[in-house]
């Protein structure tokens, strides 16, 4: 029983779903058990999205040192106003919105591989000067307006089964589904591989090239799927609809447990630090606190987080 | 190097005629020219279109040589800094601006003034004492939100949604809401989230709250985020309170549904983004010569009730926001009202 304990504590995972449970009874505490299903729920739908960028920005830190995708938000923002546009409020163009910006996010994926592969620039300047030229894109295509998704697509991003939202279920499926395409497929492999050591892994035969480019393309293709859900969930399309997530989805893959130097992932810490970041935020307002206050507490409490894993990890 | 006294003196000694003289100084050949820190939501799409329609006129009918748009590509103050002091450097007569801070700017726009260039600062303003302000009474708009809820609402729960924290807007919106519910006891706000001026984060923030929310009879807010709280009420199966709206054109779309649906009755508000057409004309006529156009300009905000935004909402385009372009007589009419008090 005890080293079962030691065991799942030493899963760097458990921290995060440690954390989302405290702040949640915090929050329950504080309401004296008023809201508390509402808040699960409300929790999950909102986690949901970051949740989706967090899978994708695990598979690029995973890559190894450098790594990582900071056009999310511009490609999210970019994705929502094409979704939207080809989807023209009407329900009959819901599965060509979805396309569009699937399409929208892998060009983004392609161009950013592009950029680091054929002009050999580090990806942390490739992916950030590429956001600029999405923003751009982005500001010329749907002129700063809000379009609004079609009925159905808005109650499909919403709608709930006994309290659950159904988004959140699906991207639960997603994410066991990127769990056994990390852990079980050649691809997956590689990817951890080329994080612990890109040499080692190209002597070893590994196609690595070939990994990294699908890995950013992955990443885009995520960010393009989460722009359009965003947009019908938030019931519009906006350009910064996506500016909160360049922070959470890196949050969200350092306090689920994944190695920042790469090499090394975990999914399921993913929806644990997903939760715990939403449900730390209402927390927060649910206490009143005022915005300098929580940004304060919300800092202080990644950073307790992180600790707490690293230091289990040291031992 | 010795360019920037040159140009101070050239403008002192145009000045000092026109002060002189009846006759005011001839703007003709003059330039203004727009710094803009953002482009990217509906506001300020809106205040770029509203700018562009009236200064095209402007420089068509020969009253300024030139109006042009500088927008920078991030909402970061060096960027905008730097931007000013190529401003400065193109020898433009005027500068209009939308700041992204209200004090880290000020170096830049001191700078600027030195060099004798006339600074206008409108929406995000600029604290810097040599520079012109273009300010909408917030605080009045605040203290409206309840005066107006307090016509149809008995009185019980509201939620308070904020702004950009730190911001002088949302601090002056905030005080006059404080002092509205001072004034109508009947109301008691039991929290307050922050909404940014967005949909998004607003029905974010609303959606974490609302759980352990008692039952609400009105938002209080500051425009751009009435949307979004309709639909992270929605979204939790609760009905929606009354929400004081800010003139976007989804806001009262949707208040024209329910208006149709259950007779939803409120009222909208907001600072119209053709506010810069106003921040332009106040720029041309210091360049003309009216040295006495007080640095602070109050000017009353866009609000329409429950019998006149529908005819406003049909001009305002799918996801924009209402607008209101002035005129130069009208901009006279805004900085005469402001010379009386």
């Amino acid at each position: 029983m005890n080293s079962l304990l030691r065991r799942l504590l030493s899963q760097p995972w458990v921290w995060s779903y440690l954390g989302a449970l405290l702040v949640w009874l915090a929050a329950i505490v504080f309401t004296h058990g008023y809201g508390a299903g509402g808040m699960i729920s409300a929790g999950l739908a909102l986690a949901v999205f970051s949740v989706i960028t967090g899978v994708a920005q695990m598979f690029v830190i995973t890559l190894g040192p450098g790594n990582v995708d900071l056009s999310l938000p511009a490609n999210i923002g970019l994705a929502s106003a094409v979704a939207m546009k080809v989807m023209g409020g009407s329900d009959s163009l819901i599965a060509l919105g979805l396309g569009a910006a699937l399409v929208s996010g892998i060009g983004i994926g392609v161009g950013n591989y592009l950029l680091i592969w054929l002009l050999r620039i580090p990806p942390i300047i490739a992916t950030l000067s590429a956001s600029f030229i999405i923003q751009s894109i982005g500001i010329s295509y749907g002129r700063g307006l809000q379009i609004k998704p079609p009925p159905g697509f808005a109650e499909f991003t919403t709608v709930q089964l006994a309290g659950v939202p159904l988004l959140a279920i699906g991207t639960v499926v997603l994410t066991l589904g990127f769990a056994v395409l990390l852990h079980r497929t050649i691809y997956g492999r590689s990817v951890l591989a080329i994080g612990q050591n890109p040499r080692a892994a190209w002597l070893a035969g590994i196609a690595v090239e070939r990994t990294r480019c699908f890995t950013y393309l992955l990443s885009g293709a995520l960010g393009g799927i989460c722009g359009a859900l965003l947009a019908g969930y938030f019931r519009g399309s906006s350009l910064d609809i996506g500016d909160e997530y360049l922070l959470a989805s890196i949050a969200l893959v350092v306090i689920g447990g994944t190695s920042v130097s790469g090499g090394k992932a975990n999914v399921t810490g993913l929806w644990g630090a997903g939760l715990f970041l939403v449900l730390l935020l209402t927390m927060l307002n649910t206490f009143g606190v005022s915005a300098g206050i929580r940004y304060v507490v919300t800092g202080l409490v990644i950073i307790g987080v992180i600790v707490a894993a690293g230091g289990e990890k040291a031992r | 190097m010795n360019k920037t006294p040159c140009v101070a003196a050239l403008l002192a000694a145009v000045t000092s005629v026109a002060l002189i003289g009846s006759a005011h100084a001839d703007t003709k050949s003059m330039r203004i020219a727009f710094s803009n820190n953002y482009a990217g939501n509906s506001w300020r799409q809106a205040m770029l279109k509203s700018y562009d329609i009236v200064t095209k006129k402007a420089v068509a009918d020969g009253i300024v040589a030139a109006a042009d748009v500088f927008t920078t590509a991030d909402k970061e103050v060096p960027t905008q800094a730097a931007q000013i002091q190529n401003l400065i450097l193109q020898g433009y007569n005027a500068i209009v601006i939308n700041a992204s801070s209200p004090d880290a700017l000020n170096g830049a726009i001191k700078q600027a003034t030195d060099a004798g260039i006339v600074v206008v600062s409108f929406d995000g303003i600029v604290t810097e004492p040599s520079a012109w302000r273009v300010v909408v009474d917030f605080k009045d708009y605040g203290k409206q939100e309840v005066v107006q809820l307090a016509k149809w609402v008995k009185g019980g729960n509201l939620l308070e949604i904020r702004g950009l924290a730190g911001t002088s807007i949302d601090d002056a919106i905030h005080s006059g809401i404080a002092e509205g519910v001072k004034e109508h006891p009947e109301f008691k706000i039991v929290n307050s989230v922050e909404g940014d001026w967005d949909q998004t984060t607003a029905q974010k923030a609303i959606a974490t709250v609302l759980p352990s929310l008692p039952e609400i009879v009105g938002i209080v807010d500051q425009g751009g985020d009435g949307y979004g709280a309709a639909q992270a009420f929605a979204a939790a199966g609760r009905k929606e309170p009354t929400i004081i709206m800010g003139n976007r054109q989804d806001e009262l779309e949707w208040w024209k549904e329910q208006k149709a649906k259950n007779g939803y009755t409120t009222w909208s508000a907001s600072i119209a983004p053709g506010v810069s057409t106003l921040a332009f004309w106040v720029a041309q006529q210091i360049l003309d010569g009216h040295k006495d156009i007080p640095h602070d300009l109050l000017v009353p905000y866009l609000s329409f009730d429950q019998d006149n935004f529908e005819a406003a909402l049909a001009t305002i385009p799918k996801g924009g926001v209402a607008s209101h372009e002035y005129t130069l007589e009208e901009a006279k009419q805004a900085i005469a009202n402001n010379l009386k008090h």
